[in-house]
């Protein structure tokens, strides 16, 4: 029988405050709702993040049972009577379950994030926007990679990111590849060389947890074997 | 001489501009500045993540632009002033429409934006509600993190200082009056800090939340307007705030609200009542579920007032007669959205309600975002005037780009003119006083009740039907709730404390519901989102309401002056 209360968990920064709490259930009831219940009816101090509540800020991220999630987006099901809430892993905790994701940005701006216009293209307000189809190789590699939200689940879940500084972590190499793959943007060769050096791609050990994690479906796995192999475009 | 305040000596930082915001108007404010003058020294200050907070960020359905040749700026323009039944500033709307495509432009070919093509390879363009042509340009049908997404990168490109879990909280004069920066509050560690800008910019998304059912991110808690109200800044049209038709309701959850997208109703889905039938033919027979968004919400909400909705206290909408996989491929993120709560879009009608959307309201500007404060600039949605009386699904994340970028333009002019200054230490004083009395009080109530009285009195009295009686309730309500949000009292450290955060919030939502509940009183017609069940006709020419706080404080009176639109351009009889 089902209950009609949800225990919690909390990791929280101070060892005084109080850390278990029980929340009367609501339908549907995701991670967010029962930290806010915590907040509203018997801690107001306790520190957690999130902005749009549907999954696309990617502020919100916690482990919940050990699993990096949005808190947003992860359903408290009806079997489930008790949860435990951390702060994600391998990034410095600033209070209960709010990080500092400096790290994770600072991996991010590593891979030169943003696009690199050929010399010879215009830009600008005046600059034509190229014509690319959609049906193109290009499009289909960058598509289904595109949607990152920035929210560091894929980089908590990886034990290498997560566990030692000098892996630039599956987000990051992610968007390497899709810029990489971009016919728009003139910095690949930089870009191969940065994936490719010590903290790159050859750290990674393909045991797929940042595509588990991933809230966006996206597949970070598949991008970091396209960037060892440095090929684009094709299927594989 | 010993300190007597309560709160921490404040840390004193200068600066060339400081952009209050990290959402589209914002991010496209520092790329302007920075790509004008690159050796501007400009500070972001945000009170969410940098570009991750806001919503710029959950924008779904896309992005209205002129591209296409048997377009015109000249249609787009008469749709917005039809859509904003002419309350529009013709200047500001006609900025936006003209700059739109430029901004297209340059987020794809600068900012690195990549929007969906169509077959042919060019920038694809989809139908949205209250358009005489398919103009409006997305990814998916979750734009927003496409376009905040590379404006994110793009910082990281150009380095302007970001300041990140920092809340703004008031603009600073001089002893003379002149602008002087801001007073800030780092929401990490707690302490405040004082910024000297040359120019300001302010960009914090306006106040939308401050009902039961509302759409946006957190921190749109009226902010930016609020700042600007106690500094003495007029503010234009606050009784214009926008109902999404369809906003998903899941129980308690904190995603009841979160909108469906406008693209659905586009695409040809059905709006239903308990009863089963397709109301819209009661409200507008000849555009159905297309009409317009204030129309559409307000049909919405009197069949739910009439008993016509469904136990939850909604209608259906129902898109599933395209069949699962087209509605699947057109609308994974909306389908995936209602999925999560238990319902699924693809197979069958979700239950939806109006929910409070967007302010039209807000601070008055010119064309350059230049506002009466000399070096004080407002970009996005905490201006007003740009739509009038209704937003067009699309037209918002195109001002709040169009603007934002046209205030970093600005700033880059204005920042070199202007002189550093001293902000006057009262005001310092009195600003630190405010934000520091919640976690200095020790008796008092919390917030969150409050916040929730707030947001009930809203949606009951000041929401998408109105009346007199009603906004006069709204009104003593609010000075009764103004009293007690001014003994809140939060415990706990000052750290990453989102309680007193919450308690801030309030405060400023409050002084923008009273200008709302206020200006509402005053419009006795109905005109696009204000509806007077009282005062159902609408007036031949169109007014609006010019509000400033009066001498007695930021909750004391309100000084009011009655304006006529210009129809600079075009008059409503004017052909197309
Ligand atoms: C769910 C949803 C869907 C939408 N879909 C569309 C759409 O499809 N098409 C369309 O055209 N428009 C859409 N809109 C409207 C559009 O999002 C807004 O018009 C526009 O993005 C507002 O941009 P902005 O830059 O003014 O503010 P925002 O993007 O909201 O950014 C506000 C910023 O201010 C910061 N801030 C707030 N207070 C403070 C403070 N005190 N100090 C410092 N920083 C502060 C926030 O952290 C945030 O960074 C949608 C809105 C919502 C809510
Ligand atoms: S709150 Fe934005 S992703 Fe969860």
């Amino acid at each position: 029988m089902p209950g009609e209360d949800v225990r919690v968990s909390v990791t929280r920064s101070d060892p005084d405050a109080p850390a278990e709490f029980t929340v009367p259930r609501i339908r549907p009831m995701m991670v967010l709702d029962a930290l806010l219940a915590i907040q509203r009816t018997h801690d107001p101090a306790i520190g957690f993040r999130f902005s749009c509540r549907v999954g696309m800020c990617g502020t919100c991220t916690v482990r919940v049972d050990g699993r990096s999630v949005l808190a947003c987006q992860t359903e408290i099901d009806e079997d489930t009577e008790h949860i435990r809430v951390d702060p994600l892993a391998g990034l410095p905790v600033l209070r209960d379950l709010v990080v500092d994701t400096a790290p994770f940005w600072r991996a991010w701006a590593a891979v030169t994030p943003y696009l690199v216009p050929g010399e010879d293209q215009e830009v600008g307000m005046d600059a034509e926007p190229a014509v690319i189809p959609p049906d193109s190789a290009e499009r289909e590699t960058i598509d289904p990679s595109l949607d990152c939200i920035g929210c560091a689940a894929c980089f908590s879940s990886c034990g290498i990111a997560s566990a030692r500084r000098d892996f630039l972590g599956p987000a990051a190499l992610n968007r390497a590849m899709v810029l990489v793959a971009d016919s728009r943007d003139a910095a690949g060769a930089h870009r191969m060389d940065v994936v490719g050096a010590g903290s790159g791609v050859d750290r990674c050990h393909y045991i797929y947890g940042c595509t588990a994690a991933c809230p966006k479906g996206l597949d970070p796995a598949r991008a970091i074997r396209r960037l060892r192999r440095g090929r684009f475009g094709g299927k594989d | 001489m010993g300190r007597t305040e309560f709160w921490p000596e404040p840390d004193v930082l200068d600066t060339d501009v400081a952009v209050v915001g990290s959402g589209g108007a914002g991010l496209m404010c520092v790329l302007h500045a920075l790509t004008a003058r690159p050796d501007l020294d400009v500070t972001v200050v945000s009170k969410g993540a940098v570009g991750r907070s806001g919503c710029t960020r959950m924008v779904q359905g896309g992005f209205n632009a002129v591209l296409d040749p048997a377009d015109s700026v000249e249609r787009h323009f008469r749709d917005t002033l039809d859509g904003g039944k002419f309350l529009n500033d013709q200047a500001l709307a006609w900025t936006l429409v003209h700059d739109a495509p430029r901004v297209i432009n340059e987020l794809e070919t600068r900012v690195g934006c990549f929007f969906d093509r169509g077959p042919d390879g060019r920038i694809h363009q989809k139908a949205f509600a209250g358009q005489s042509f398919d103009r409006t340009v997305h990814r998916g049908d979750l734009t927003g993190i496409e376009i905040m997404g590379r404006l994110r990168d793009q910082m990281f490109r150009l380095g302007p200082r970001e300041l990140e879990d920092v809340r703004a909280l008031d603009l600073l004069h001089d002893e003379h009056g002149q602008l002087a920066g801001l007073t800030a509050l780092n929401v990490r560690t707690g302490r405040p800090l004082v910024l000297r800008a040359r120019v300001v910019v302010v960009a914090t998304g306006g106040s939308a939340t401050m009902y039961r059912v509302a759409a946006p991110a957190r921190e749109k808690t009226g902010d930016g307007v609020a700042m600007c109200w106690r500094a003495g800044l007029p503010l234009r049209d606050m009784e214009m705030l926008q109902f999404h038709p369809t906003g998903l309701l899941a129980g308690n959850a904190r995603m009841t609200g979160a909108v469906l997208e406008e693209g659905l109703r586009g695409a040809g889905a059905h709006l239903y009542n308990a009863a089963g039938e397709r109301y819209m033919a009661r409200y507008d027979p000849e555009r159905m579920e297309r009409s317009t968004r204030d129309v559409v919400a307000r049909a919405g909400y009197l069949e739910i007032a009439a008993g016509r909705g469904t136990e939850e206290g909604g209608v259906l909408i129902d898109i599933s007669h395209l069949g699962v996989a087209e509605v699947e491929r057109r609308f994974p993120g909306m389908v995936a959205r209602t999925r999560q709560i238990g319902q699924d879009l693809a197979r069958g009608p979700v239950r939806v309600s109006p929910t409070a959307h967007f302010h039209m309201g807000g601070v008055l500007i010119d064309v350059d975002c230049r506002t009466e404060l000399d070096g004080l600039l407002v970009a996005g949605e905490d201006s007003g005037g740009t739509h009038g009386a209704n937003r067009l699904g699309g037209n918002g994340v195109a001002e709040s780009t169009v603007f934002g970028a046209r205030a970093g333009d600005t700033a880059a002019l204005l920042a070199p003119e202007r002189e550093l200054r001293d902000p006057a230490a009262d005001e310092v004083a009195a600003s630190l006083g405010r934000a520091y009395g919640p976690l200095a009080r020790t008796e008092g109530p919390w917030p969150f009740d409050l916040t929730t009285r707030l947001k009930e009195l809203m949606w009951r009295s000041v929401g998408v039907v109105r009346d007199a009686a009603g906004l006069a309730e709204a009104d003593k309500e609010l000075d009764a709730l103004a009293e007690d949000v001014q003994r809140v009292a939060v415990p706990g450290p000052p750290e990453v404390n989102y309680a007193w955060q919450e308690a801030l919030d309030l405060a400023n939502q409050v002084i923008v519901a009273r200008t709302i509940a206020h200006a509402a009183a005053w419009r006795t017609e109905t005109r696009g989102a204000h509806a007077r069940a009282d005062c159902p006709d609408t007036e031949a020419a169109p007014r609006y309401l010019v509000q400033r706080r009066g001498a007695d404080g930021p909750y004391g009176g309100i000084t009011s002056e009655v304006r006529a639109v210009e129809f600079s351009r075009l008059a409503p009889e004017d052909q197309p």
